[in-house]
Parts: C-alpha cells; structure tokens; sequence
C-alpha cells in the first residue's frame, strides 16, 4: 500500500524524523512551561500587582481654580475683580521620555517666546526628571499664554510635514486667576486684598466675607471604575459670589483725595473720615491717611526713605504693613472730645432731667469731686442755654447737665448709643473698647463730668458715626455696615443686607432739637469752618486733649450732616495730632469736612437751596413739623422745666440764669461764629477762641484703667 | 497510480495562521501604542500605520516569494550570505546609534532596517543548503565543523552588540544540525542541554566571572542582576521587567478587555515592542495568552508538518530552520516578559511592532509556503504524495543523503 511506500521514500529518515518530533515537543514543552509561569503569576500575584498597579496610576488629577468673587461699589464698579490668568507648567517626565525629540525643540521655544535661560532650564528638568508638575512660570497673560501656543503648533506642524520626529512636548499651561484691583489704593482698608493664590482674604471685605468670595475648586480627577478602566470625571469649579459694597467709589475718592490734600498741606499723625447713610447704616466711605496699593501691599516705599526700607528687618516689615493695612477707622481708638456732647444733651432730654430751655452759667470752670475741671473759655461763656452750650461747646454747661443727669442714667445712655460695644461692623478687626469706657459702678463724679464732654473714655470712629447717625435720622440705630448684596456669579442676589435696626436711641424730638442745635452750631457756634454757603449743614466740633495730658498733643474731629431737613449724609473726620505747634483747632477737621461736603453733596444730588440760612426759615420747613409737634413739645417743655428747676436747686448759677437766658445769647455766638469763618478764609487757625475744649493737666481726672492702653487695638489678623 | 490530475499543494491554513497572527498583532499593537502614540506624536495610529504599511509590503512579498520554485533560492545565497555579512560590517561602522548601540541601518526615506534579521534568513538558507550539500559527511567532525563555521562567522559580529540576535543564530544551527546528525551526536547536544542548564542554575557566580574577564559587558551583567531580582534593581531596568509582571499578573483569567490596559499607559516602556505580550495578559489575560501560545504552537506544528512532508531535504531543512527561528523567539520573548530569562531584545514574531522583523519573517514564510507548493497531492485523495517529485530536474541533488 501507500504507507510502504510512504515509509520507504521519506524525505527524512527515521532518526531525523525522530530528532525533528524531539525538537518539536522541546518546543512544546517550553511552552507549557512559560504558560504554566505565567499562569502562577495571575494566581500568585494578581491581587497584589493589581493593587500596585493602582497604587502607581496617578489618576491624572488636578484642580480647577475656582474664580475669586468681584468686590464691586454701590454703582458696580469694580474695587477688586480676579481676571484669568496662565501658569506656565513644565512635565520634565514628557519630556525625558523622548528627550533627543523633545528636549532641544521645546527648551529652544520657551527661550524664544519668554526668553527663560536654556541652561536653567535644562537642569531643571534634568534635575526632577521624574516630576510631572513644575510650575514654572505664575500669572501669565492669555497673549503670553497664546503666543507659545501658536508658535508650538506651527513647529510641530513643520514638523510634521517634514517627517522629523521632533516635538515641541511637555509644557502645558493651566488655568488661575489673579486679583486686579482697578482702583488701585481706593477704599484699600475697606477692600482688603487677597493672598494665597485667592484663597485667603487679608483686610477689609476680602477678608470678612472670604467665605462668599472664594468659591469651590472644581477638580478633574480619573478614577478606576468596577472593570478597572480608569475614567475620567470633570467637577467644575463654583466660581466665588460677587459683593456689592455700599462704598461709593467715587464719594470714597473725594474723601481720599482731601486727606491727602489735608496731609500734603498741613500734615499729621492720622487723618481719617468715615461718611454714611444716616438712614440706613450704609458706609459710603471709609478712609484714612495711609492709603496702600492693593495690588501691591507690601509696597511701603511711600512711608519709608530708602535707608530705612534697607534697615528693615522682617519684623520692621511686618509692623509697617500692619500699620499701613490696618483700618484706623474701626480699629484705632481715643477720646472724642465735644462731638460727644450731644450724647449729654440727648441723654438728659430724654430722662427728662432738662427740657432744653434751660439756662446755665459757664464761669469757665467746675469744681467736682475735688478737681477743678476748666471749660474751653477759661472766663467763661456767661449764660447759656442748651442749644447755646453745644453751639459754643461749653464743658461747664455740660458737666452741669450731667450732674443733674446723674451717673447711671448717664451710664445708660452711653450703653444705648453703643459706647464699650462693637458696632458689629462687616469688617475684621474692630477694636474692643469695653475696657476703655466707664462702667456706672467705677464711675467717680469726675469721671462722669469729664465724660461728659467726650474726654476720659475711648471710641472709635464707627461708635461716633454710628451713633451719631441714629441722633440724626430721628433715633434708629442702625448697624453700620458696608456691603449691601451678595450675587452669585450668574447674578442673582443670594442675599441683600436690610438695614439692620438695632435699637431706638432717643425720640424724634430729641433727635429734632440736636439737628437744630448743631445747625446752628455751624451757622451761629464752632463748627462755623465747616459751612457751605447754599447748604443747610449741621455738625459738631471737637477737640479733645490727648493723653497724656499736658504735652498739647490733640485729636480734633468734626461731625457734620446734610441737609438738615432730611440728613442723607453724616461726615466724620478727625485729625490726630496735626503737624502744628498749635494743634487744639477743630477747624483742621472741619476745614476737611467742608472740602469734602462741597463735592460729595452735589455728586449726592444734594443740591444748593439759595443762601437762606437762616434758622427762622428752616424752622418751619424742618422741625416745625406742623402745627402739632410745637404745641406738643412746648407743652412736654413747661412740665419739663418746673421738674428741671426743682431738682436743680441745688445749682445757684443754673437757677439764676434761667431767667435771663433769651436775652444773652446773641452776642457772643455770632461773635464766635465770625471769628472762626474769618480764620479759616485767611487760613490762619490762631484764634482767642479757638482753645475750645482742651483741658491742662492740672485739671486732669480720674483716668480709668485702660485708657492708657488706648492705642492698643486688636491686631488685624497676622498677613504674610 | 499515475496522478490524472497534477495539483498543487499550497498550505493554506498556514497562509491563514500567518495573516492572523498580523492582524491580532497590529491590532494589538494600536491597543499597546495608541495612548503613548498621541501623546508624542499627536497621532493614535502612528506605530499601527507605520506597522501596517510594511506588514502589507511583506505579504505581498511573501506572495511572490511563495510563488518561486525554492530551489532557485540557492542562487540568492551566493549574495546573502556574504552580503548580509558585508551589511552588518557596514552597519556596524555607519549605522545609526541608538542608545550607544550600531543596530540600524538607515535607508533615507524609508524605515531604517536592521540587518540581524538580514542575517538570520541568509543563515537559514545557507544552512539547509550546506546541510544537503555535506550530506553524510555532517556525520563527521569536520562537516559539524564546517556547518558551525558557517554559522559563527555572522553570529559573532552579531553578537558583538545584540547577544540575543547572536545566541539566536547560534540556535538555529544547533537545531538544524541536531536534526540532520544521526544518533551517535546526540550526546554532544544532551551534554550542551546539560551545559544551559547548569548555567541557568549557577548564572551569578558565572555572570561575575565573565564580567570581571571582560567577557561579559556591564549591561548585560546588569540585565542578568535585574533578572535575579527585580525589585533590588528597579533604576537598571527592573522597573521594565516589573512593570511587565504588573501587567501579566493584574490580568485575570479573562483580561481587562481590548485596549482597556493601564500599564500601557507609560508604564510597560515601548508597550508596543518587545512587551507587547504583557499588554495582552492584561488586556486578554490568561485566556488570550494561552490561545495566542496555542497559535504558534499551531504555526510550529504546520511547519513540523511541512519539513516532515516537503519535496526534498532542502525544503525540509529550510522548514525546520524557520520553525527554530520562530519558535526561539517566540520562547525566549515570552520568558523575557515573564522574566524566566534575563531581559534580550527579543521581537515576539508577526506581533511586535518592528518593519525588519517583519517583513524577513514575510519572506521566510513565503519560502515555507513555497516548499508546501512542491509537495504533491494525490489527485483523488488530496493527500500529499511525498514520495514524488514536482518539476525539479535534479532529485538527487536536493535529497542528500536520505537516498
């Protein structure tokens, strides 16, 4: 058959065939073998390098900046904004993992476009050849970012083209924002500013509302899923809310601009002024005399020579950005001296303990508690009655009110208008001043009589203003605040802040009766440097001693609204310590608050009323209310007065001057009132009368613990 | 029985086993490179295309060849053989360096081409040739001798900077020779057996010699370390081998699925190349491994089927001289990644990516195939009839010693 054939004419013979089958199954069983290896690694190892495997994946995350909230004033412009910017990432690890084809091309980009040094760079990358993530380059423009972009691609496209390998590879740019603060110095202790990549708020709004504004980072992440396929899952970032202000920008750059006029001119320690909406609590604006560049706070080349930058240490550093970030307005503390006056009336009119047509004796000095406490015009004012002993801010007036107010009362009163409180301002760092005040237990009679005329306890600036306010607007106390609304990025309002009532402080007549009186205090009294011809203004002066007493260092301010009809605008500014030999004038503070007013009230459309300013026109338009609140008042008046007069017995002078009262007023105010307007037209601020309320340190009282350490104020929040 | 019919005999199923062992590797390939390939390249499909383009090539080229009577290959050995050797001389002076090493031979526009594998196909021709030539006298020492000769010469200067490719070619020797020797040699090649064996056992002590005698270079000393163990070695390449386990053994018995590896993914180096076969552990797992081992095996045992049932000796050897080329590397690529065996640049045949490799594997099927079309059919049965000769004058010429 054919086998034998077969067998017999074989191509191979048998040994071959036998050795050829041996070769084979040697295969085979090499084979069996490396399949049998490789099946005890699935069953060894497989849990194992599974999880090694997914211990080494990456995952390929990375966060998605989410973009800082704007800050904006009342009208929508921006104070801070954050604008989108590139950071420029190198991957060494792309990069060596084909370097002949990477290295050269991309090193040689980044050199063309940024000019980066080569050299640098190419041990950087030889250097962390393993790191994916270098961020080499922060804060580059779209165009910067673009630039590179553009000429990659037309690299590696000629390329490409050519067929070389060569690629521009391993640099990528990754989204961030960067804080733009358009105004630059503008509102800057009330913006704050942010730090820390947007993520940290350092002063100011940036920093209360730090929450509101920094948003979530979003994150694109990889994750394994139940097959283990890594997939990919994109978070977006929720972008941080926007805070409208109730700074006015371009209120707050009147203010700034005549500080700085102010502190150009004449100079000194602090000139700071805060306005607001008396009828809501708004701040409008809020600023001091040492403005700094938001975008660039560290920057104190403004206040420093040279050498003394070069003398620094971090510490030094640290204490001058602290001076300069911190917001003296709501932060610094002293005494207020007479603007607080109206505290004392109001306090008294309210309990009843004067009816406000009083009249009292001023012989230029009080003796209470065994301290012989001076008034401002040491031989005295004569006969005053109480509208007239604030006009002319009469410390002997004004102790005798307070001794027939009586200490608790008092006490009370200075507790209703938020002395030794925190206003609960949307700011950080508002000073504590409960230890800086007299509590109706500690109080000694001179201390109430002192106290009486705003010296011997500490506020700051947003206390007085605040209260101030709720004197005028007719006794609401509003807390301050400066931020109206938060909107989310798609612009819907998340939360509007109400005007938040905090308390009634005193009636509407109360309220009526200093509206007039500090009218008049400007037109006919001290504050006379503050008048703007066609505005009904009132207002307040103050001067007060500054402690140590004796060294003729002074803190003057003014307060002062309009109109008088319907205050829209309360001013507050003060002047500490002005670089004079004589430095107990008011009118520094008023001169500025005049300056200021005349360009805010007509950006206000507050506009001039004719040159009436006569009180006798204004009484009916303003407090005249009709014919029912006078009958009314006059009334509460009389029953008032025959209260008044008995518990004032024990007041010769009070008592005496009662009946002369009417009679002595005219002269002596308007005498003042053309004194003070004739020193500040010749800009000349020496003035018989203008030792108003400063006190010499034989007369000083009592001080209470604390007052010492007046000037020490909680920190803002240490900022590196 | 006179045949009424002549009819050819072509082996199309190992025409079959071919093409699907191309395509399985070019997809495998896309799936091992893709990720790496955009990444550098801006392009998925780079090494897929490129790879494809000379696959195409390849098999037309194979066609052609498998369409020429092989007996006439003779003549190409006469430049082959020394002009592959003249090109790795050439190449070794003028080719282009990578990673310190002279391996490629560039050839302007087209992809640069390495003459080891040249080397490797000449050898395989000129050793069935020689084998049939020497016929009975391969018995003799001096006829082993020559053979060895023959065959040393290139394996030298091949080993002179790619051992693997050298030790490959030493193989196919070995095996050809061990086949075509009778009996009485067997002891000579158990004893070789024996000799790897023994230096598998003992390969530090021996490695360390060799390199303090210079006969062994620090890479490859090192290679031998990172074999050892891995993990004490992973900055000199056991990071490689590592990350290869990794893949194998985080597979599974079915595989993470087509393309869905993470080892691929900058972990397994050049996943495409020589380590491609971890890739399909892990995305095929133990299942596809085995059945990819079972198509080679398949592959062997058609050319088993092949040398047993050509023509004449020539064709026979020329198959049994493929089948060592293909099976060595197929063992010792799937050792390397399952690092049974120090790490050698070992191509795993028709899967990894390489135009070289692939195209002379091309050509050398196309030489099988056309050793199948000698092979008679009886007409009626369809069996193939090897005890007749097609249209080759020269029977006893090309049967050797068998007659």
């Amino acid at each position: 058959m054919k086998t034998s054939q077969n067998k017999k004419s074989k191509t191979l013979d048998e040994s071959m065939r036998m050795k050829l089958a041996v070769t084979a199954l040697v295969i085979l069983l090499a084979l069996i073998a490396l399949f049998i290896r490789i099946w005890k690694i699935q069953s060894d190892y497989s849990d194992e390098y599974n999880q090694t495997i997914l211990s080494q994946q990456k995952y390929d995350s990375r966060d998605i900046p989410a973009r800082r909230g704007d800050i904006t004033d009342r009208n929508g412009t921006f104070l801070a904004t954050s604008t989108k910017v590139y950071n420029l990432i190198i991957d060494p690890s792309q990069i060596n993992a084909d370097q002949e084809d990477h290295l050269e091309p991309t090193v040689a980009l980044l050199n063309e476009v940024y000019g980066y040094d080569t050299g640098e760079l190419r041990s950087l990358i030889a250097e962390k050849a393993d790191s994916q993530y270098i961020r080499y380059a922060k804060q580059l423009s779209f165009d910067e970012m673009n630039a590179f972009e553009t000429r990659k691609e037309e690299i590696n496209r000629e390329f490409k083209k050519k067929g070389d390998t060569r690629r521009i590879h391993g640099v990528w740019f990754e989204d961030s924002y960067q804080r733009f603060y358009p105004n630059n110095s503008v509102a800057g202790s009330v913006v704050g500013f942010a730090m820390n990549d947007g993520l940290e708020g350092s002063g100011g709004m940036e920093q209360y509302y730090n929450d509101q504004l920094t948003g979530i980072n979003g994150r694109e992440y990889g994750y394994l899923n139940d097959d283990s396929n890594l997939e990919r899952i994109i978070k977006p970032a929720q972008d941080g809310n926007t805070i409208v202000s109730t700074i006015d920008v371009n209120v707050q750059q009147i203010v700034e601009k005549y500080i700085a006029q102010f502190q150009e001119q004449m100079g000194s320690k602090t000139a700071a002024c805060i306005i607001m909406d008396p009828a809501n609590g708004e701040i409008m604006a809020m600023a001091d005399s040492r403005p700094y560049d938001l975008n660039d706070p560290r920057d104190v080349s403004a206040y420093f020579t040279q050498e003394e930058l070069d003398a620094m240490d971090d510490k030094a550093l640290g204490d001058a950005w602290n001076t300069i970030w911190r917001n003296f307005c709501i932060s610094d503390t002293y005494e207020p001296g007479s603007t607080s006056k109206i505290f004392t009336v109001s306090a008294a009119l309210e309990e009843g303990s004067i009816t406000g047509n009083e009249t009292y004796n001023c012989d230029g000095f009080q003796e209470v508690g065994g301290w012989k406490i001076k008034c401002n015009k040491v031989t005295g004012h004569g006969l005053l009655s109480v509208e007239e002993g604030l006009m002319q801010s009469c410390n002997d007036v004004m102790m005798q009110i307070v001794a027939g107010l009586g200490r608790d009362k008092f006490c009370k009163f200075m507790d209703i208008f938020g002395f030794g409180q925190k206003t609960g301002i949307d700011l950080p760092g508002e000073a504590d001043t409960s230890k800086l005040v007299h509590s109706a237990a500690t109080m000694v009679p001179s201390d109430l009589a002192t106290n009486s005329f705003g010296q011997n306890y500490n506020c700051t600036m947003i206390q007085m203003a605040a209260a101030y306010c709720s004197v005028i607007n007719g006794g609401s106390y509003y807390e301050p605040h400066v931020v109206k609304q938060i909107v989310d990025p798609q612009g819907s309002v998340v939360e509007s802040m109400e005007p938040k009532l905090v308390r009634q402080t005193v009636s509407s007549d109360t309220a009526a009766f200093i509206r007039k009186a500090l009218f008049r205090t400007v037109t006919e009294g001290t504050g006379g440097a503050a008048e703007i011809p066609g505005y009904h203004i009132g207002g307040k002066t103050g001067t007060a001693e500054k402690y140590p007493r004796g060294t003729n260092n002074y803190l003057v301010s003014f307060i002062g609204f309009a109109p008088v009809e319907d205050p829209q605008v309360v001013c507050y500014v003060i002047v500490d310590e002005p670089n004079t030999d004589d430095q107990a004038h008011s009118s520094f503070a008023s001169g500025i608050f005049r300056n200021i007013m005349r360009d805010v009230l007509p950006y206000l459309n507050i506009y001039r009323e004719g040159d009436d300013s006569e009180y006798a026109v204004l009484e009916d338009v303003v407090f005249g209310d009709g014919a029912e609140t006078k009958p009314d008042q006059g009334g509460q008046t009389e029953k008032k007065e025959t209260e008044a007069e008995t518990e004032s017995v024990h007041n010769a002078d009070t008592e005496k001057e009662t009946v002369s009262g009417g009679e002595a007023q005219d002269g002596e105010p308007q005498e003042t009132e053309a004194q003070t307007r004739r020193a500040f037209d010749r800009d000349e601020f020496v003035e018989p009368q203008s030792v108003e309320e400063g006190q010499s340190s034989e007369n000083l009282p009592g001080i209470p613990a604390g007052i010492e350490n007046a000037e020490i104020v909680p920190e803002l929040p240490s900022m590196q | 029985m006179v045949p009424k019919k002549k009819k050819r005999f072509y082996d199309y199923s190992l025409l079959f086993v071919i093409i699907f062992l191309t395509v399985f590797g070019l997809i495998m390939i896309y799936s091992a490179s893709s990720y790496t390939a955009q990444l550098k390249m801006d392009d998925a499909g780079y090494y897929l295309w490129r790879q494809a383009k000379i696959a195409g090539a390849g098999f037309v080229l194979m066609i052609i060849v498998s369409f020429i009577d092989y007996h006439k290959y003779t003549y190409a050995i006469l430049f082959l053989y020394p002009g592959s050797i003249l090109l790795m001389i050439y190449t070794m002076l003028f080719g282009i360096e990578i990673n310190g090493k002279r391996r490629w031979l560039s050839l302007g526009s087209l992809p640069s081409f390495q003459p080891t594998e040249l080397v490797k196909v000449a050898l395989i021709l000129t050793l069935a040739y020689l084998v049939v030539m020497l016929g009975r006298r391969i018995n003799s020492w001096k006829g082993l001798l020559i053979l060895f000769a023959v065959d040393l010469l290139p394996a030298m200067l091949v080993a002179a900077n790619n051992l693997s490719s050298g030790i490959i070619i030493v193989m196919l020797a070995v095996v050809m020779s061990f086949v075509a020797t009778d009996n009485r040699w067997n002891w000579i090649y158990a004893a070789a057996m024996g000799a790897v064996v023994l230096m598998v056992l003992f390969i530090e002590p021996i490695s360390n010699a060799l390199a303090s005698m210079g006969l062994l270079k620090q890479y490859q000393l090192s290679r031998i370390l990172v074999w050892l163990e891995p993990e004490a070695h992973p900055l000199d390449g056991g990071y490689q081998v590592l990350q290869g386990l990794y893949a194998i053994g985080s597979g599974g018995f079915w595989g993470k699925g087509l393309g869905q590896s993470i080892q691929k993914m900058g972990f397994v180096p050049e996943a495409q190349n020589d380590m491609i076969f971890s890739i399909i552990c892990e995305e095929l797992g133990l299942f596809g491994a085995i059945c990819l081992i079972l198509v080679f095996a398949f592959l062997i045992y058609r050319l088993v089927v092949l040398s047993m049932s050509a023509p004449d000796r020539f064709g026979s050897y020329i198959c049994i001289g493929v089948l060592a080329h293909v099976a060595i590397q197929v063992i010792l690529n799937i050792a390397v990644v399952c690092n049974a065996i120090p790490n050698t640049g070992v191509t795993l045949p028709f899967i990894s990516y390489g135009g070289t490799s692939v195209i002379l594997l091309m050509l050398e099927m196309g030489m099988v195939l056309s050793v199948s079309r000698g092979i008679r059919l009886d007409a009626e049965q369809g069996i193939p009839r090897n005890n007749e000769l097609s249209d080759h004058d020269q029977p006893e010429r090309w049967q050797g010693h068998g007659r």
